[in-house]
């Protein structure tokens, strides 16, 4: 009910007021509401200054959020139409907004003790909302549960069973966590140094969301420890993808990606060296395409973008983007941003940080 | 004074504006002809330098306090302060570097374990000052144990911490004689790493050939964009840290809430000495390097903007009282730390979006990770 376009074209005008109406042509004026939002996006403004960005299906930017600081991974509830903002690592803030404008764009921080790793989920039916947190004085990853109907507050926590936590996410069913450990040990205190790179422990874990209790865990064999496990995504059928990047010498050509489901031993997708090459031996997102059944990666290293097949990590396509940055699900493929400020192939001055969110 | 200060924050944040003009005029390309020599120079002209003064002063510094060992006086530990405080000018101003072989085998951590802010490392020092210890009197042993014993912070409370006054006391004393072969054996570790670091560089196949030359063969830099990216997160970093670990770990601001105690090295009053160290590392890598080069001629006042406020930071940094906590209890010299917090943001942000947006590295945005 409340989230009528009419309103919130109207809502959306009075409180964007004549200044951002001023820097838009007039088409867009009338034609763009954040009810025609698709996409959101951290963003670093030509100001300087970071926000929240909301883009339309063309890749329009439509409306921005002014953060404190510069985020890095969102994350969306379809049930409750919230989303979170998570401030990059080693951040301590995540911003709540609603794309729908319904509630004001609020704040919360991680408690002493901790930090954001940058990442986080929602619960499927929208009550808790889980984000990776670096408890450094133990160096051991944690995943903070935070209860979205008690004002969030952060009512518990649960081991990520790693160190380096990075992305996660939540099973369609709610009962397990699928947390990528990326295995680099960093400290607050040491900014973004990374301190361990002589003795990586990257892992997946699935782990009991009721209970934390760690269901099953996968390192990556002795040769390939330099191998990060950084993000991941869920196919429809369950089946969960996840993309590295690599520590070790720049002359080596690991598989950067690979995809297991709950009682399989991982598979490692080896791309042809072109295509590694390419990807600068990093990808930086990766998405599925549930209803396609493709995977999406993207990497601002050589700046290239590239799908795959989702049923056995075959090569599909790649496409040169400078500095390619996020990646999200579009109706037939991808929607695929740029530091540069490219969005869908439309341009805009702004830069789009790391990770893209469908709403 | 904090009117004077205040013009010139006024007149930074003006240039700063005429920046973000010039670069508004469409991404700058990264001239990769030039940028072997930029990465050559940089290491030629200042990692390996940067190392070589760090393992010298390390050296006088194991000739200083063994010289104090030998003969205890108050004159003697003057002599081993003072090559202290050169040991802490010469890493403040390599310690920029927090790449290669310093993060290989916590090599950066030996030399300074900073902060500590639980104290684990403190205690650990004041553990081994209290029960005489032979293994922590000689380098040998000592390199192996802790992390937080073996450097500088380490030896900055041998020479200046509780009880140091047994280092000066000629009448022996197994107390002084005991806390000195300690101190001395810390500084052996520091030139025995400063060795290390300077070997690393030098050698001419290993980290100083993938610096200097980016190609498909190269286990770092598989080309020159890699390679400038690395070169300028070094100054972004090190910018980064001055102001988030090394100013607003004791100053956040509020003079009300700062925590003296938290600087880094104030109990030797090296607090600013080492901060400016960090600021001419900054410059002299910036200029060494010959960055410039990569910037379009209408651009290459970034370079000269950024150099003016760094030096409008260090001239600031020099003119701090070194006692920390003295420096808080004055309005003027808290109004001085203010304009650091100010204007070192400035210097980040100059670094990471006008230098690296005007040299072509990713708009200046994500130049060193996607994350």
């Amino acid at each position: 009910m409340i989230g009528s376009g009419l309103i919130d074209r109207r809502s959306f005008i009075r409180a964007a007021g004549l200044a951002f109406l001023a820097g838009l042509a007039p088409r867009s004026a009338f034609a763009l509401s954040r009810a025609d939002a698709v996409y959101a996006s951290g963003l670093r403004r030509a100001d300087g200054r970071f926000a929240i960005g909301l883009v339309s299906e063309t890749g329009e930017l439509i409306d921005e959020i002014a953060l404190p600081g510069r985020v890095h991974g969102l994350c969306h509830s379809k049930t409750t139409g919230l989303s979170v903002a998570f401030a990059r690592r080693p951040g301590t803030f995540a911003v709540v907004f609603d794309s729908q404008s319904r509630i004001e764009p609020r704040i919360i921080h991680a408690p002493d003790e901790r930090h954001y790793f940058g990442h986080g989920a929602f619960s499927p039916d929208g009550r808790l909302f889980y984000a990776s947190e670096n408890d450094f004085a133990a160096n051991r990853g944690m995943i903070g549960i935070y209860d979205t109907r008690a004002d969030f507050a952060r009512i518990g926590e649960i081991p990520a069973h790693g160190i380096g936590t990075h992305d996660m996410t939540v099973t369609a069913d709610g009962a397990m966590l699928v947390i990528a450990n990326g295995g680099i040990e960093t400290h607050p205190d040491f900014g973004r140094t990374k301190l361990n790179l002589d003795h990586m422990e990257p892992s997946l874990v699935l782990a009991d969301a009721k209970t934390g209790a760690l269901i099953e865990k996968h390192s990556l064999p002795p040769e390939l420890s330099r191998l990060s496990t950084r993000h991941l995504d869920i196919a429809a059928d369950g089946r969960i993808w996840f993309a590295c990047q690599y520590e070790g010498p720049r002359t080596d050509r690991p598989p950067l990606l690979g995809h297991f489901n709950k009682g399989e031993t991982l598979s490692l997708v080896q791309l042809p060296d072109s295509t590694t090459d390419r990807l600068g031996n990093y990808i930086g997102a990766i998405a599925v395409n549930r209803r396609e059944g493709l995977v999406g990666i993207a990497s601002p290293k050589n700046g290239l973008w590239a799908v795959l097949d989702g049923r056995d990590g075959r090569l599909l396509s790649e496409t040169i983007l400078a500095d390619a940055a996020g990646i999200a699900a579009s109706p037939k493929s991808f929607a695929v941003s740029s530091y540069r400020g490219d969005f869908l192939g439309t341009h805009t001055a702004v830069a789009f940080d790391q990770h893209i969110t469908r709403l | 004074m904090r009117f004077a200060l205040t013009s010139l924050v006024l007149a930074l944040s003006m240039s700063s504006g005429a920046i973000a003009q010039e670069s508004n005029a469409g991404p700058a390309v990264l001239n990769t002809a030039l940028v072997p020599g930029v990465m050559t120079r940089a290491v030629d002209d200042f990692i390996r330098p940067g190392y070589h003064r760090f393992h010298e002063t390390a050296g006088s510094l194991k000739t200083n306090m063994e010289a104090l060992c030998a003969t205890p006086s108050a004159t003697s530990v003057d002599a081993a302060r003072d090559a202290f405080n050169d040991t802490i000018d010469a890493w403040s101003r390599i310690e920029i570097v927090r790449v290669g072989p310093v993060i290989e085998d916590n090599r950066f951590e030996r030399v300074l374990f900073f902060p500590d802010r639980k104290s684990t490392g403190l205690k650990q020092v004041q553990a081994a000052l209290a029960k005489p210890d032979d293994s922590v009197t000689q380098m040998a042993t000592l390199k192996d144990k802790s992390v937080a014993m073996q450097g500088i912070g380490a030896l900055e409370f041998v020479l200046f911490g509780t009880g140091h006054e047994v280092l000066a006391d000629n009448q022996g004393g197994d107390q002084g004689a005991y806390r000195c072969r300690y101190g001395a054996a810390i500084a052996a570790n520091l030139e025995r790493l400063g060795g290390e670091l300077s070997a690393a560089w030098d050698a001419p196949d290993g980290v100083q050939a993938a610096w200097e030359k980016p190609g498909l063969d190269n286990p770092l830099f598989r080309d020159e964009k890699e390679a400038a990216n690395a070169l300028l997160g070094i100054l972004v970093h090190a910018a980064e840290t001055i102001r988030d670990q090394r100013l607003e770990s004791f100053y956040k601001g509020d003079a009300k809430k700062a925590l003296p105690r938290q600087a880094i090295y104030w109990r030797s009053g090296n607090t600013f000495r080492s901060i400016a160290g960090n600021l001419e590392g900054v410059r002299d890598l910036m200029k060494a390097s010959g960055m410039v080069e990569l910037l379009d001629d209408d651009s290459r006042s970034t370079v000269s903007s950024i150099d003016f406020v760094a030096r409008a930071l260090l001239r600031v940094v020099n003119d701090i009282r070194p006692n920390v906590e003295e420096a808080l209890a004055d309005p003027a010299e808290t109004a001085k730390l203010d304009f650091l917090l100010l204007n070192s943001r400035d210097l980040i942000l100059r670094l990471n979006n006008d230098l690296g947006g005007g040299i072509g590295l990713a708009a200046g945005f994500s130049f060193s990770d996607g994350d």
